[in-house]
């Protein structure tokens, strides 16, 4: 027995910033210039009243009522996020409750940002494998606007809010077989953090908003990404995690039919996409109307691909994703039923 | 494997002008990074992915903040150039 992924759904704040808007805010810099350097046009931007929770659970019920799974046999909640409603209670314990899930269902938060889908995926198929659960529901949800300074362009243009529902079932014939490899660095610490959020440093009320050398201005309770040496990150350890997932997995590029890298942003894709040599259109870039989504960005593009005829039946799609911690992790994954998938 | 472009520096300061969007000939060696028109947190990953696409060479973000003028951020690649 393994896990097969059958289906995943996702939501989406109904706000949206657009290029237009921040080439309004931030002198100097056009709408175009902003694609041109990151590749999206606009993203979407949760509700003051509006949590990763509260998409989360859109995407959910879209998710069984599209699959008209029962509810009573989901028996297992993994919700990645580092947003979460409330430091305490665990986020997926709320979700539970809100979608009805059984009370004899397992629920727990993870927090990891970029790299969580495919550490989510691992998970899944350890706990089906080992038995622990049949039916489980995988989210990734999180609302960065929250977190991000207005007056912070260099993550403001970058980063936009939505969840995703992905739904993991014990099956004869699984498409979640692997093999995983995975990678972590925390000595990048600094290089992607809000230094006042937590036991360590508490959120300073008072705190002052601080300009850098390039005028982008945020307090010590605000994300913060160093983006050249994270630019750095990426160089030095996906061209090595993926070559390591081959070797491991004993395949070859070529043998690879979709590539779906985490949506970090257009520059860096196109950046990693030629350094590896990856033909375009076996490479998924698919941000330009949600941004970077952190740990939701695989599903979301893994979903439109399914919808828009890109991924078929059967395929074999390497995943790899990579962000704040340092974390990292890649997966190579067989696309199941296009019906169910889509 | 990708094989590398050899270039010389003038070579190079020309791409990142392309890359930053300013008129050639903006970039001097002399020059302070801190009055060079368009050098910001972009444009230091803008060098960054040049340096790795034409010189194979990864710099970090740690050393770039170090280099004060254009021909420091040179020197931190200076052995991939051609004399």
């Amino acid at each position: 027995m393994g896990a097969y992924l059958a289906a995943i759904r996702s939501a989406l704040p109904e706000g949206i910033l657009d290029n237009e808007q921040l080439a309004g805010e931030f002198e100097g810099w056009s709408a175009e210039k902003i694609y041109t350097k990151t590749g999206i046009r606009s993203r979407h931007i949760a509700r003051a009243d509006e949590c990763g929770s509260d998409l989360a659970v859109k995407a959910a019920e879209r998710l069984i009522s599209d699959t008209g799974i029962e509810r009573s046999s989901i028996d297992y909640l993994l919700y990645c996020t580092q947003t979460p409603d409330y430091q305490m209670p665990t986020t997926a314990c709320l979700v539970q409750h809100r979608l009805r899930l059984p009370t004899s269902c397992a629920a727990l938060d993870y927090n990891l940002g970029c790299s969580g889908y495919v550490y989510g995926l691992g998970l899944c198929k350890a706990l089906i494998e080992s038995n622990q659960a049949n039916r489980i529901l995988l989210i990734t949800a999180d609302t960065y606007s929250k977190i991000v300074n207005p007056a912070d362009k260099s993550v403001r243009t970058i980063f936009g809010d939505g969840a995703t529902a992905s739904l993991l079932v014990a099956s004869e014939q699984p498409n979640v077989t692997g093999p995983f490899v995975y990678g972590t660095d925390g000595s990048g610490e600094a290089n992607i953090l809000i230094p006042a959020s937590g036991a360590r440093r508490r959120r300073e009320p008072d705190a002052a908003l601080v300009a850098d050398d390039s005028g982008n201005a945020r307090t010590v309770n605000d994300l913060y990404m160093n983006g050249s040496e994270v630019f750095n990150f990426t160089l030095r350890i996906v061209p090595d995690v993926v070559n390591r997932l081959l070797t491991t997995a004993k395949a070859t590029k070529d043998s690879v039919d979709l590539f779906v890298f985490h949506q970090a942003n257009g520059f860096l894709l196109d950046h990693l996409r030629r350094k590896l040599e990856i033909p375009r259109e076996k490479f998924v870039v698919c941000m330009e109307r949600i941004g970077n989504t952190v740990s939701s960005s695989i599903p979301f593009a893994l979903q439109d691909c399914a919808r828009t005829g890109k991924l078929r039946s059967n395929a074999l799609v390497m995943l790899v994703a990579f962000g704040v911690g340092y974390s990292w992790g890649a997966t190579l994954l067989r696309w199941g039923d296009a019906e169910l998938s889509a | 494997m990708v094989s590398y472009i050899v270039m010389a520096r003038s070579e190079f300061l020309r791409a990142l002008e392309r890359q930053m969007e300013v008129a050639e000939g903006a970039l001097k060696e002399d020059q302070l990074l801190s009055q060079t028109e368009g050098w910001d947190s972009m444009a230091s990953v803008l060098f960054i992915a040049l340096a790795d696409e034409k010189l194979g060479a990864i710099v970090s973000g740690n050393q770039i903040a170090q280099a004060s003028t254009v021909g420091d951020l040179l020197n931190l690649v200076g052995d991939r150039f051609t004399p």
